[in-house]
């Protein structure tokens, strides 16, 4: 009986609460904290981010300058990674690929434009 | 005919495996010469914007007629480059032909350094490959999507990802991309539903999952047919 007594004595009170009234023009956080520049929406994974790119970033990336040139030890494959006007004969482009290192030794990077293929 | 195509293209990939240990020393010697002297890491440039991981680009062709060996396996792979760089990427990139523009039996892989794009290599041994076919014209925006994706983490497996490759045959062409773990099927999952979304495909196009091992065997099996024929 007292015990149930005092449990109903138990006074209740309200959790305090303040109001603060925002002015006009206070700036509210930016609500993309969840990506990265040139990243998606998961860009973090346990353990460390990963480097992420969407294909409108890597797209853009194109037409950097650094892009441009070509790389410099670029192998020399007809009809791949250098023009042919005709459908070189296979054993014409088995000799070749054959023979590409020597191509590199021997003209470096301007072979693959003195190539008579 | 299409499936005979596919595995004709697998056969030499997996020539690759019985390969001597000599075979293996002159592979690497030739490298050596063929990059000039010391290989040298590849890294990204100061004004580039680095990727996860470094790729490499190569390029395989199959003479028609001529027998699959390990020899001619050997002969017809050519590795073209490596990056570690968005800029390098397009630099390699910008230089090649179209798959869709290639001629003949023609293959294009783009894997992780130091991954041989073949069955047997120890990232692959244990993997698998998605695969998609495609009518002819296809092939290219398919694989330009396919390759953007994978060097933009965009499958969001860790480091499940191997590499990808396109195959241009006389009916059809077909794009793949391999994993690491054929038994996670929580990851092949996940492959596929991102496969799905990025490269926009034609709404009834089928694709299938292939073990390594499942390649090895049937590659096993025609080439004791071959045997036993005679040819």
């Amino acid at each position: 009986m007292s015990a149930g007594s005092s449990c109903s004595q138990t006074p209740s009170r309200a959790i305090p609460t303040r109001r603060v009234a925002l002015g006009d023009g206070v700036q509210l956080p930016p609500g993309d904290y969840s990506t990265t520049p040139g990243g998606t929406l998961f860009s973090t994974t346990p353990g460390g981010t990963r480097i992420i790119y969407d294909r409108k970033f890597l797209m853009e990336c194109r037409n950097s300058p650094v892009a441009k040139t070509p790389p410099k030890d670029l192998p020399t494959i007809p009809g791949v990674t250098s023009p042919t006007s005709d459908e070189p004969p296979m054993q014409a482009s088995q000799s070749h690929l054959h023979s590409s290192p020597e191509d590199k030794r021997a003209g470096g990077e301007e072979s693959q434009f003195e190539m008579d293929i | 005919m299409s499936l005979k195509d596919d595995d004709s293209g697998d056969h030499d990939q997996n020539e690759e495996n019985s390969t001597q240990k000599d075979g293996e020393k002159e592979k690497t010697d030739r490298d050596k010469s063929q990059s000039g002297g010391k290989r040298k890491a590849v890294v990204p440039g100061p004004a580039e914007h680095p990727l996860q991981y470094n790729y490499t680009f190569w390029y395989s062709r199959r003479t028609p007629g001529r027998p699959t060996s390990s020899q001619s396996y050997e002969q017809n792979i050519k590795q073209i480059g490596t990056f570690a760089s968005v800029e390098q990427f397009w630099k390699f990139y910008s230089h090649m032909v179209r798959p869709g523009d290639l001629t003949g039996h023609s293959d294009f892989h783009l894997f992780k350094e130091g991954i041989k794009p073949m069955w047997e290599d120890d990232a692959n041994k244990n993997g698998g490959k998605w695969i998609i076919r495609l009518r002819k014209g296809l092939a290219s925006r398919c694989w330009e999507n396919l390759i953007l994706a994978m060097l933009g983490e965009q499958f969001m497996v860790g480091e499940e990802i191997c590499g990808a490759v396109v195959s241009v045959r006389f009916q059809e062409d077909i794009i793949s991309i391999w994993n690491k773990t054929a038994s996670d099927q929580a990851t092949t999952a996940r492959i596929r539903d991102t496969l799905r979304r990025v490269l926009n495909l034609p709404p009834n196009t089928i694709m299938e999952y292939k073990t390594h091992t499942d390649s090895i065997k049937a590659w096993e099996e025609f080439h004791g047919l071959v045997n036993s024929s005679g040819r």
